[in-house]
């Protein structure tokens, strides 16, 4: 397996606030790997620094190292790092009556120049990209009139137009309702290409993930497959809930559960609402 | 041929038949035939071949390329802070213009074809540079526009102390110019125009895919490869160039960018280069109409060209309001 992403001793220090703290990992070709952990551990950090957003690398909060290809992804032009990773964002509002066909297009950019206009090939190549997602039909649709999940998969499209060899999302199932988490995931897994996603629910990770990454205030707690990454002990220290750990017998996967303590149950959460 | 090229060539048609038509239209008592004539260059009537010549022809190309102008600077702006109402007015471009405009009137009596659009366009940058500025500070898109109407006030209102102290002559040229006017344009006026306007479109062509990214959010964009700052401060300044050049020479003339734009997006589509090609075609087919009523509704006087084009912006503001009440 060849090497894509080499991350090492990457921190992200805000004021005294530590984002993220000393991360090491390498990204092999053709790895789905989820990144997961509570909220505010880093997630959608780390997957900021590593396709250099906004040019955050430079910033001197940022120090560390990110290889992409054996080369300092800072040596990138923001054109560069657009050919190589393709982003799906939480946030993906317009308020004018974008079609399909227009969100797909803006997928052509980091491969045009100037001046250019759409090709016959870009429009098969666009067609294409919609059957994969199964929305072929779907062309000259409004985006805002999609479903959430049509809209995500829209955007998958989108990356696959823009033909970079490493998808990144940012919690692709937010907001989705559970047909459409696991269409979404299973269509990202099933695509043959590197992925990166942040996952808020352990379970879907597991399940469409071949190696987790668990990140907690910041720093990387745990990498390895779902088996390894989601133990009783780890996780119920850093949720602070008391977890259970089984296989699905159907699917295989390893599947968590969370609980209260029943001695407990009640006095724990009032004593939160109090803080 | 599919449905935009059509609506786009029959648009054109338009354009060029109302510009010819708009030639017909004009005090001069001018018959059809001693048009035609003149146009040849087969002229016998000597005055109404300077009538047509260097009074009717200017003016329309004037009304064709600003029309053009303040449709597509209502476009680029719309798109790039991804807001439906923005418009160099509402910008604050114009009322830096106007004060530019004021302060060359008042203290330059002389010289002025040279000073005064140097000044507005001096003005419009100056308060473009405040706008982005106030909106850096506050680190909101949303703001921008608020941040333009905030300082578009504090500019008219600097215009207005300048104007009540000014000496009467200078102040009543001023407030006529602020009105917008095409009665005393040059055909040197449309060569300026025609030139910015011109940089304008190709730089628009050329960055029209990046515009476009625009319009699904910043965070988008920005993983598209787009330097999304770079391109709205450059769209920005364009559209201040544009605007403040149109502005210099025929005055304030509203709402021609809020409008326009909207109608294209209904009938032609909402990605940049459609909207653009569209918008200039439609404001040109605008403007010389809307100078055809400034010059032939009343028969002796011209009626103002910014009157009309308020009056008209503001009765189709109420109306998306109405409409974007009734789908909601």
């Amino acid at each position: 397996m060849s090497t894509l992403i080499n991350i090492s001793g990457l921190s992200w220090r805000v004021k005294n606030k530590s984002i993220l703290d000393n991360i090491n990992f390498t990204v092999n070709k053709g790895e789905v790997i989820g990144i997961i952990g509570p909220n505010g551990a880093g997630k959608t950090s780390l997957l900021r620094c590593l396709t250099n957003q906004g040019d955050i690398l430079s910033s001197t909060n940022v120090s560390g190292n990110v290889q992409l290809k054996k080369r300092p992804i800072l040596q990138y032009s923001a054109k560069e790092i657009a050919q190589h990773f393709a982003l799906v964002m939480q946030k993906n509002e317009t308020i004018f009556a974008l079609s399909v066909e227009d969100v797909m297009k803006m997928g052509l950019l980091p491969h045009k120049s100037l001046f250019s206009l759409d090709s016959d090939h870009d429009k098969a190549q666009i067609i294409l990209a919609l059957k994969k997602v199964g929305l072929a039909d779907e062309l000259h649709s409004h985006f805002n009139q999609l479903s959430g999940g049509e809209q995500q998969r829209v955007l998958i499209a989108r990356a696959l137009v823009q033909a970079s060899q490493i998808l990144v999302l940012d919690e692709p199932t937010n907001h989705l309702d559970v047909y459409y988490q696991h269409q979404v995931l299973q269509l990202v897994n099933k695509l043959n290409i590197t992925v990166i996603m942040t996952v808020h629910d352990l379970n879907l990770a597991s399940l469409y993930c071949q190696r987790l990454i668990l990140l907690n205030h910041g720093e990387l707690v745990c990498d390895g497959t779902p088996e390894e990454v989601l133990t009783p002990t780890q996780l119920s220290k850093i949720f602070g809930l008391p977890c259970q750990q089984s296989i699905n017998t159907i699917t295989g996967a390893t599947q968590v559960s969370f609980y209260l303590n029943s001695d407990k149950k009640e006095n724990n959460f009032v004593d939160t609402f109090d803080e | 041929m599919n449905k935009v090229s059509t609506i786009l060539i029959t648009l054109l048609g338009i354009v060029i038949l109302s510009a010819m038509a708009a030639i017909t239209f004009g005090p001069a008592d001018i018959n059809s035939s001693e048009l035609i004539s003149c146009l040849v260059g087969s002229c016998n009537n000597s005055i109404a071949n300077v009538v047509i010549w260097q009074v009717r022809i200017p003016r329309v190309l004037v009304a064709l390329v600003a029309g053009m102008g303040l449709a597509i600077a209502g476009a680029i702006l719309q798109n790039t802070t991804r807001n439906p109402l923005a418009d160099p007015y509402l910008f604050g471009i114009v009322s830096g213009a106007g004060l530019g405009a004021t302060i060359a009137n008042i203290s330059l009596a002389d010289n002025l074809t040279i000073a005064l659009p140097l000044a507005a366009f001096l003005g419009a940058l100056f308060s473009v540079i405040i706008v982005v500025f106030i909106a850096k500070v506050l680190q909101r898109m949303e703001q921008l526009l608020l941040a333009g109407v905030a300082v578009s006030f504090m500019l008219a209102s600097i215009t207005q102390f300048i104007l009540y102290f000014g000496e009467p002559f200078a102040t009543n040229r001023v407030i006529f110019w602020l009105m917008g006017s095409l009665a005393r344009v040059e055909m040197s006026n449309f060569y300026v125009i025609g030139t910015v306007l011109l940089i304008a479109i190709i730089t628009v062509i050329a960055l029209h895919r990046q515009i476009d990214a625009l319009l699904l959010g910043d965070e988008s964009a920005a993983s598209l490869g787009v330097d999304v700052d770079k391109l709205r401060l450059l769209m920005l300044g364009l559209c201040a160039a544009l605007t403040a050049t149109i502005v210099a020479y025929c005055g304030g003339i509203g709402f021609v960018g809020l409008m326009i734009p909207h109608i294209v997006r209904q009938l032609i589509g909402v990605t940049t280069l459609k909207l653009i090609v569209g918008s200039a075609l439609i404001g040109a087919i605008f403007l010389i109409w809307v100078d055809v009523i400034a010059r032939s509704s009343l028969p002796h006087a011209e009626i103002p060209i910014g009157i009309i084009t308020s009056a008209l912006g503001s009765i189709f503001f109420l109306f998306i309001m109405y409409r974007s009440r009734a789908i909601t």
